[in-house]
């Protein structure tokens, strides 16, 4: 079963360097703010099996709901700044 | 028992791998579909899905326990904030005049990135079309 979180985190941790790369060439200021939503959601799964694999998977899920109450927020915040007073 | 698991972690691993395959799939048209708003329908419903069937079979893991609460509390934020910045990140990107990827785009690239430019252009095969029909 350890192999198995070890694929999936595998896995996430590709997905967030390629998002990098979107996140440094993305040709408009959404692409960029799309890749920071995938880098956030795929973090948050990334320290929950980090707590599976750690057989201690209390901690971790408690920093893994807070910092999805952050990613929650941060997006739609600044997409109404960047959508105006039309939004 | 299948390769020294029992039926409870055997349930968990296949709920996993669905959603590794989705998030996997996420990651394949966030990189490779052409528009903002082909790639936020990529990165809005795959990965929405593929974060939420891991976090089930990570529930059906460990059991009805606290851990398992407090993993389907995170799963609630997952589900509603995800799709929620996606839709409104798309609006804002529509309201603020972003240009829409069509088929006419697509041909013109293609045509522009070959390296001879002796093949005529989609109108022109279609003006040939027409006039071959109406006379």
């Amino acid at each position: 079963m350890q192999i198995f979180f070890l694929v999936i985190m595998a896995a996430l941790i590709m997905t967030i360097g390629l998002m990098l790369q979107r996140l440094f060439q993305g040709p408009t200021i959404f692409d960029r703010m799309n890749g920071l939503g995938v880098i956030t959601a795929d973090t948050i799964l990334l320290i929950v099996l980090f707590g599976f694999l750690d057989k201690q998977p209390g901690m971790y899920v408690d920093l893994a709901m807070a910092y999805a109450m952050m990613g929650c927020l941060g997006s739609v915040v600044l997409a109404k700044y960047l959508g105006g007073k039309k939004l | 028992m299948i390769f020294g698991f029992n039926g409870q972690e055997i349930i968990a691993c296949l709920l996993m791998g669905a959603g590794l395959v989705f998030l996997i799939g996420s990651m394949v048209g966030m990189l490779r579909l052409p528009d903002y708003y082909s790639r936020v329908h990529a990165s809005g419903n795959s990965e929405t899905l593929g974060t939420l069937l891991v976090f089930l079979g990570l529930m059906v893991f460990n059991g009805f326990s606290n851990v398992s609460a407090k993993i389907f509390i995170i799963a609630v934020f997952v589900f509603l904030g995800n799709p929620i910045g996606s839709h409104i990140l798309a609006k804002a990107a529509y309201k603020t005049g972003h240009p829409v990827w069509t088929k006419k785009q697509a041909v013109q690239h293609e045509l522009s990135t070959e390296p001879t430019s002796s093949i005529a252009t989609a109108e022109e095969k279609e003006a040939q079309a027409n006039a071959d029909l109406h006379g």
